[in-house]
This record gives structure tokens, sequence and C-alpha cells, in this order.
């Protein structure tokens, strides 16, 4: 660098002020280009459409939809309260693709959770001592990653789902969870009417006294809150809880309660969390072969057991290595899920197709979409590096 | 004999309580489906689907009397990839027995399922591999040609399979040239993305990483089907063929994913070498084609063959714009009702099939890895 400024000064002035003016010209001509290739692409956009008789503008987003989607809420108002109610052929095309982003979202969230758990497992079972576990985990993360994410999903959508029993014939796991082609049905929650204000009052206290006794620190704090918060639960119960397990029943007209997972949603989410969590799996793996041996060796000499080691000594240092790794692959599967198409499952990429068919807008839908899955990497990114920072950063422990 | 065995087991299988356990648990539940498989696979599935639709599944609706072309095609792809092999693998007599003994079991097969001509075909196509292979590995002028010569055979491939239109193409085939176009185009575009990131020139580093991080947080998807569209709107006058505006999609895409191969490639590369290079009073252009992307291109190798595998996989997505590859044919395979029972067949020789070029591919680049972390040690 040293020699560089040296030599700069040795240019005579004239010819310094000629190098500053050509590069201020390079940036300029640079930009010029740049600027000039957009501007023709929008033009001759802009023309082609225009001869269709089209012109670039948003206002389709408030006209009705006229068709319908299979799953999918939207945000609405009752009154005055905000609520989320399912998509209808009366709704706008604005609503439309939140309804798809409402799909995208769901299964991006869910597959992002169930693929962090099993793809640690599976990571560790990699190199379990089980010489049979370590190659079938071996054998799953090596088939997941070698054939394309697409068939997996028709895979698991056409050959798995499509095969499962009939909707009156549903094969009851676990006593809750109904299986059938026309879904899956997860026990959910019912509010039952009869409950008053009171009950709901007292449940408020228990889950806030709950969640407070796990923020704050403290035993003495700890204790009495965990303590209100039973003595709230206790009263809530005995005056009528206001919640009910609303287990799915099978019925000769097909299954009804609980909480219903549509075919589509179910077929998307197996084949993106197995995918993921091979992804996830070998990000683990290869944070843990990163740790110096000798803490093994530490901890073995201290009398931990293996499973105590990895508990309390591995994981956790695995944990602070693997976020942003981690990041980019929540990043990925977000992306992934737009591979929904392919079976119907109506996401944000799916509804965007639809809309455009119908109006015949595809440049806008694209620069909404477009945006829509920046904000989501920029979103997921954010928070992975919020989490980062606190624990590695100079606040954290390491 | 029986102590060995007893050993590895107890060894492998029943060292602790807990893998005890897990064995006990697994080994049952292993046993079960491989038996469930292998009794599937032996004695109830149907493989004549396979032998009957062979055809469509390898180049979808290409005519029929036009298929020398698609074995031109064929042929010319083992011999570029025998050269590839030729660059990067020993013809050793392992390698050898191998490559010779799959060439012979896919001869085999196509020679039982279709007929005798196939099968010859076939073995003629792998011959001219291995003779490629060797051919390179052993003469320095074969090796100086290559590259040129891969470009040259990618233009046959075009030229000659061209004439019953891009509409025709369809099957194996398509997804494979599709990668190997897609592989070749994207990396000057790429390596121009990379030095334009790392440029001294502001406005180029600001439109450059604006366009590798626009596009790596958007979907393939998204980015084919739009330049798809877009492609007819900027030129209203001409059609062009799907296919070459699919390619063009996944070129944009995956040229960002390149870009980002390369930067680490080129932050790999010493400073002080350029540096060195600068006092030497080299030019920019010089430094950077000379010094700079030799050795940043030889670190990112590896990672280059493993894009391969990515671009092979998102080759499915075509469907989207209408194409037919593999995965598509053998969907409309299986939307025929006659074939509506023969589900697993299709999809488990799919699944097969993919596997294999997959895991070829993903061996190739773990290979070359590890070459190049024995070359600079």
């Amino acid at each position: 660098m040293t020699t560089q400024i040296a030599r700069w000064h040795h240019i005579p002035p004239t010819r310094r002020r000629f190098r500053v003016a050509s590069r201020w010209l390079l940036q300029a001509a640079i930009v010029a280009v740049a600027a000039g290739l957009v501007a023709w692409l929008g033009f001759a956009v802009r023309e082609a459409l225009a001869r269709k008789g089209i012109q670039f503008s948003f206002d389709y987003l408030g006209k009705v939809a006229n068709f319908s989607l299979s799953e999918g809420l939207v945000p609405s108002h009752d009154g005055n309260w905000p609520v989320l109610e399912p998509f209808s052929p009366s709704h706008n095309n604005l609503q439309a693709l939140l309804a798809g982003l409402w799909n995208t979202l769901k299964v991006a969230v869910s597959a992002i959770a169930l693929c962090t758990v099993f793809g640690t497992l599976v990571g560790v079972g990699r190199l379990s001592t089980n010489w049979l576990v370590r190659n079938l985990c071996f054998g799953l993360v090596e088939g997941v990653r070698n054939t394309p994410l697409l068939i997996q999903i028709v895979f698991w959508y056409f050959a798995v789902v499509l095969h499962f029993p009939p909707a009156n014939a549903a094969s009851n796991w676990l006593g809750g969870l109904l299986v059938s082609r026309a879904g899956v049905f997860l026990p959910g929650l019912a509010i039952s009417e009869s409950a008053g204000l009171a009950t709901w009052a007292l449940l408020a206290v228990a889950l806030a006294s709950a969640a407070a006794s796990l923020l704050l620190r403290g035993t003495r704090l700890r204790l009495s809150l965990l303590a209100i918060a039973a003595c709230a639960l206790i009263a809530t119960a005995a005056i009528g809880f206001p919640l009910d397990f609303d287990l799915p029943i099978a019925t000769r007209f097909g299954a009804r309660g609980g909480f219903a997972v549509s075919p589509e949603m179910t077929a998307l989410l197996l084949a993106i969390v197995v995918n993921s969590s091979a992804y996830v799996a070998e990000i683990v793996r290869g944070a843990i072969e990163s740790l110096p041996k000798g803490q093994w060796e530490a901890s073995a000499s201290l009398g931990l057991s293996r499973a105590h080691t990895l508990r309390d000594i591995v994981l956790p240092q695995v944990f602070r290595i693997v976020l942003p790794s981690l990041a980019n692959r929540y990043i990925s599967l977000t992306k992934d899920t737009s591979l929904g198409i392919a079976i119907g499952f109506p996401d944000l990429f799916n509804v965007y197709g639809t809309v455009s068919n119908q109006t015949g807008r595809n440049l806008e839908g694209v620069v909404i979409v477009m945006l829509t899955y920046l904000a989501l990497s920029w979103i997921i990114s954010a928070c992975m590096n919020a989490i980062n920072a606190r624990v590695n950063g100079p606040g954290g422990s390491r | 004999m029986t102590a060995t065995v007893l050993g590895w087991l107890r060894y492998n299988l029943f060292s602790k309580p807990f893998d005890a356990a897990l064995s006990l648990v697994v080994i049952p539940l292993l046993t079960w489906a491989v038996y469930g498989l292998a009794h599937w696979i032996l004695a109830e599935a149907h493989w004549e689907i396979i032998g009957g639709s062979l055809k469509v599944l390898m180049t979808g609706l290409y005519p029929v009397d036009q298929l020398w072309r698609a074995w031109f095609a064929v042929a010319t792809l083992c011999a570029m990839f025998g050269a590839g092999l030729g660059l990067s693998l020993r013809p050793g007599r392992a390698a050898l027995t191998v490559v010779a003994s799959a060439g012979t079991l896919m001869s085999a097969v196509a020679a039982s399922v279709t007929d005798m001509t196939s099968g010859m075909l076939v073995a003629a196509s792998a011959g001219l591999g291995v003779a490629a292979w060797i051919g390179v590995h052993h003469s320095a002028l074969g090796q100086r040609i290559v590259l040129p010569g891969l470009l040259v055979g990618v233009a046959a491939i075009f030229v000659v399979l061209s004439p019953p239109g891009f509409e025709a193409w369809g099957g194996l085939l398509l997804s494979v040239i599709l990668t190997i176009t897609v592989s070749i185009l994207t990396i000057p575009f790429g390596i121009l993305l990379a030095l334009g990131r790392q440029s001294r020139i502001t406005s180029l580093r600001v439109i450059s990483t604006v366009y590798i991080e626009v596009i790596r947080s958007v979907p393939l998807i998204l980015v084919v089907y739009w330049v798809w569209i877009i492609v007819p709107l900027l030129a209203p006058d001409t059609s062009v063929p799907s296919l070459l505006r699919g390619m063009a999609g996944f070129a944009l895409f995956f040229a960002a994913y390149v870009a980002e191969y390369v930067r680490s490639g080129l932050q790999a590369v010493p400073k002080g070498q350029i540096e060195a290079a600068r006092s030497l009073a080299m030019s920019s252009w010089a430094v950077n084609v000379d010094i700079v992307l030799p050795q940043a291109l030889r670190v990112v190798v590896p990672s280059l063959v493993g894009q391969i595998l990515d671009i092979f996989n998102g080759a499915t997505l075509v469907f989207i714009i209408g194409l037919t590859d593999f995965l598509r044919v053998g969907q409309m395979i299986l939307a025929d009702p006659q074939n509506s029972g023969r589900t697993y067949e299709i999809y488990v020789f799919l699944f097969a099939v993919y596997f294999a070029i997959g895991g070829a591919i993903t061996y190739a680049s773990r290979r070359l890895e590890a070459h190049l972390a024995r070359g600079s040690r």
C-alpha cells in the first residue's frame, strides 16, 4: 500500500487530475450502461404490454379474485377486531396473495422447527458408536442429498399420501392422530362456549406467571411464580376449563374435528422436513467433528458418559458454530416451499401464477413475489444474526 | 471365523447398553423393511413397464426415425465425460474395472429390455468414453484440447439434435444437456460477477453485489418462470424456444452462486501475490488473468463440480415452462390410466437413476477436494 501512495505522489498533478477524472468517467459509464440496460428492459416490456393493451399498474390487486384456493387464511376484520378468515372467491387479489404467503409461512415455519430437531438427531446418529445407526443415517443423508427435491415431493404426494386409507376408513395412530388420503388430522384445542370471563382471566394469570417464571432468574421468585401458576390452573379447572381437547373422529363421511392438515401440505411438509433434515444433519456433524477431540477425552476422564458429554459439553458449543449455516439452510428451505406448485399446494408462487393467469399481470406480480421472498430471506437472516450476536457476541459466554 | 464375527458384532452393535438397545430396535425394523423391499423388487414389481417406456424415459417425445441423433448425443456425452475423467482420475485397474462393469451392465440391460442394437450402441458409447479417458490421461496434447473439446462437443450435440425442433427434446437426455450447457454458461458469467464484486470501482461492486444477493434470495423456479415470460416481450418478432429461455433462466440464477464460490476462491489467494504482481507493473487485467484466477479457480473446482449436482437436481423444475424432463416424463407415463398401478416401479427407477448420477457427481467432487488438499499440503 505504501508503495502505491508513494507512487501516487510522484505523478505530476496534471496527470493525477486526469487519472481521477478518468476513474470518475469509468464509474459514470458503468452506471449509465446499467441504468440504460434496466431502462431498455422496462421500456421494451412496457411497449410489449401496451401493444396488448395492458398498462403497468397495481390496480388489479383491489379487484375481486373470483377463484378459490384449497386452503389459506386472509386477514380481515370482524367489526373492529382484526381476524383471520378462510379465503373465498369474493376476496380480492391482494388477499389471495396474502393467503398464499400465509400458506408459505405455515409450511416454512413448521418445517424449520421440525428439521432442526430431526436434523440434529440424524447428525448425532451419523457419529453414533452403533455401526448400524451410523450407516443408516449416512445412507439417509446421501440418498436425500443426491436426488432432486422435486421428485421427493411428488413421491411423497403421489406415492405415499395419496395411498393412505380413504377418509372414512382413516387409520388412527396413538389414539388422537387420524391419517387418511384426505389429510392428516391432529388433536386440536377447542374453546368451550360456556366459559366465562373469570375462567379466561384465571387462565391468563396462570400462563403469564408460568412464562414469567421461565424468563426471570432467582430461585425463590421462580418457585412462588410457579405456585401462583399452579393455583390459578387448579382454580380454572375447578370452575370449568375453557379449553377442551378436540379429538378428530373418523365417520362414514370422512374425518371430523381436530386440526386438519391437507394432503398437499402433509406431503410438502414431509418432503421438505426429510430433505432439510439431511442438510442440517451434515451441518451438525461437521460442527461436532470440528470440536477438538480433547473435549471428549477430558469429559470421559472426568467420568461423564457419552450421552452426558454430548448433551452438556458438545451440543451447546455446536449450537453456536452452526448458526450461520443453519440460517442459510432455513432460507433455502423457505425458497423450496415454492415447489409446492408441483402438487397443487397453494403457496405464494402458486397463487401468483393463478392471479397472473386470471389478470394477465405477470410483471407486477413478479415484483411483489420477488420482494416478498427477499423480505423473508432478510427476516430469517436478521433473526439468526440477532441470535448469533446474543450467543456469540461480547455478552455471550464464549 | 465365528469369533471374528461375534467380535465385530460385539464391538459395533452391542458395545454399550444403549447401543445394544438401539440395535435391538433397529435390526428387526430394518430386516422387515429390507425383506419387504426385496420381495417387492424380485417378486411383485412389474418391471416390463420400464423396458416398454425406456425410449420415452430417455428421450421424451423425440421422433423415433431420428433417434440416431440422440445416439450421437449419447456417444458425444460419453466421450466428453471420459475426457473430463482423464483430467482428474488415473485410469487404474480398479477404476477401469468399475467403469467397464458399469458399461457392460448398462449395455446388457439395454439389450435385454429393448433390442440388440441399443445394447451394442450403449457398449460402443461406453467404449468411446473409456478410450477418451485413457487418451486424455496419457497425452499432453489431449489434456490441452479437453476444454475446447468440451465446447465443441456441446455445440455438436446442439447442431445434431436440433433439426426435429427443440420442442421434441425430452427425458433424461434433456436433463443432462441442460445441466451441461448451464454449467458451462455459468462459469464465465460467475467469474465476471465475482471480479465485479471485488472490484475497486464502486459502481461495479454495488451492481454485482445487488445482483448476487437478490438472485440468491429468490427461488430458482421464480427466476426460470420470469425469464421464460419476459423473453417474448423483449423479442416479440422472433420466437425463442422454451428450452433456450429455460437455459437462460438457469444460467442467470446459478451464475450468482458460481460468483460466490469464485469469490471465496479469490479470497484464498494471498494478498501478497497481488501486491507483488502490481509491483512488477502488471496491469489489473494481467494480475487477474495470470495470477489470481488460475489459483482461485483451482480452489473452487470441487465446489463447481458439486454445483453441477444442484443444476441437475434443479433441472426437474423445467416442468413449470412446459418442458418434459426425466421426472416429467415419468409422471406423464403414470398419467396414462393403463399404468396407474405402476407408480412405485416408475418412481423407484427414477430415484435409482437420479441417485446413480448424483452419487457419481458427489463422489467426483469429494475426490477432487481430497486431491487438491493433498496437492496444497
